[in-house]
């Protein structure tokens, strides 16, 4: 572990508590130090999801979300501010991450993942969130993912319902083994509760936080389900389609 | 036969519940199931199949507690007392 960032005397302290976890200790904590997430959306999963990675001491957080922040987004979009109305979503981000934990350098992109940007924003992280509210973005992120051999945990949620699933290129089914087709009747607007995407998001920190630090069991090969209309959570296994156009080429 | 069928996500609105029982014809398939849904809750049709009557290729389907392929919903045979769970693609973030 001698190529792993040092801890400071300030971040022993801060992250003291988690220093407890079983199998995490020193060595996680120095691996998440040195590692670099990518976050694709910010809003009510994505940006959850960001806070948790920043309390955890991610050493640098990429953050892409276009758009300005609107009324509308505070109901669930927990690092957006109201006297940030009007203004870019990644800025009202960058300033509460930075409160909380000084220690973690963001980077933010004020665009959403797009054909010209994600093999760059891709490249430069260790491990990928996607989290937004279009297929065409997810399914994109899942390509390059994949090409890159990206871990990437994708999250999303529904009204009082949330799925996740972590993909290890080539280990597991990817994004496309379980959606071949764009879906044609999902509408990018939908009913939220900031419980339920926030519950989402901290679940997909978690993960991220596992492969990092080499701990517990991945959500692999899996897909978690739940609805917290009466608190059911049910985990179904999963398989790679062997014709899947993305993933299909790759041996583990 | 008699099946349980439970929906998932936007599918509760569009069919009106959150689950329901089917008769289903003895020896019937998976995809024979999503037509007799698709023919019940015509305006929901393309929730359940494609214009040519196969199954959505994008639409979760877990049978018991196996996630069965869309593809492979002609060839699973259902039988008494299975429960299907539909559950149709979500993307909120
Ligand atoms: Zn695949």
């Amino acid at each position: 572990m001698s190529h792993l960032p040092e801890l400071t005397p300030d971040e022993r302290s801060r992250y003291e508590w988690q220093l407890w976890v079983r199998d995490f200790g020193e060595e996680g904590q120095r691996r998440l130090k040195q590692a670099t997430v990518l976050v694709s959306r910010i809003g009510g999963v994505g940006g959850s999801a960001a806070m948790q990675l920043a309390a955890a001491g991610i050493g640098r957080l990429i953050l892409a979300h276009a758009g300005n922040v609107r009324l509308n987004d505070l109901n669930r979009q927990l690092l957006m501010t109201t006297d940030w109305i009007g203004k870019p979503r990644v800025e009202s981000a960058s300033r509460r991450l930075h409160d909380l934990n000084p220690h973690v350098e963001i980077e933010t992109i004020a665009e959403n993942i797009n054909d010209s940007n994600a093999a760059e924003l891709v490249s430069r992280c260790d491990v990928a969130v996607s989290a937004a509210p279009l297929f065409a973005e997810r399914l994109l992120m899942n390509r390059e993912a994949v090409r890159q051999r990206k871990p990437l945990v994708d999250s999303a949620m529904y009204e009082l319902e949330g799925r996740l699933t972590t993909i290890i290129p080539g280990r597991s089914p990817c994004l496309s083994c379980l959606y071949p087709e764009p879906p044609p009747n999902w509408k990018r607007e939908f009913p939220v509760f900031s419980a339920v995407s926030s519950a989402v998001g901290s679940l997909a920190a978690m993960e991220v936080i596992k492969l990092i630090a080499g701990i517990g069991e991945p959500l692999t090969g899996r897909l978690l389900t739940f609805d917290l209309r009466d608190m059911s959570f049910r985990t179904v296994p999963i398989a790679r389609q062997l014709d899947c156009p993305v993933c299909s080429a790759l041996s583990p | 036969m008699k099946l349980r069928v439970q929906y998932m996500a936007q599918l509760r609105a569009v069919v009106g519940r959150a689950e329901e029982e089917m008769e289903l014809s003895e020896g019937g398939s998976l995809a024979d199931l999503l037509n007799q849904l698709a023919t019940t809750y015509g305006a929901a049709s393309s929730h359940f199949v494609t214009e040519a009557r196969q199954a959505r290729p994008s639409l979760l389907i877990v049978v018991n507690d196996s996630a069965v392929s869309a593809r492979d919903a002609a060839t699973t045979v259902l039988h008494t007392n299975d429960v299907v769970t539909l559950l149709p693609p979500i993307a909120g973030g």
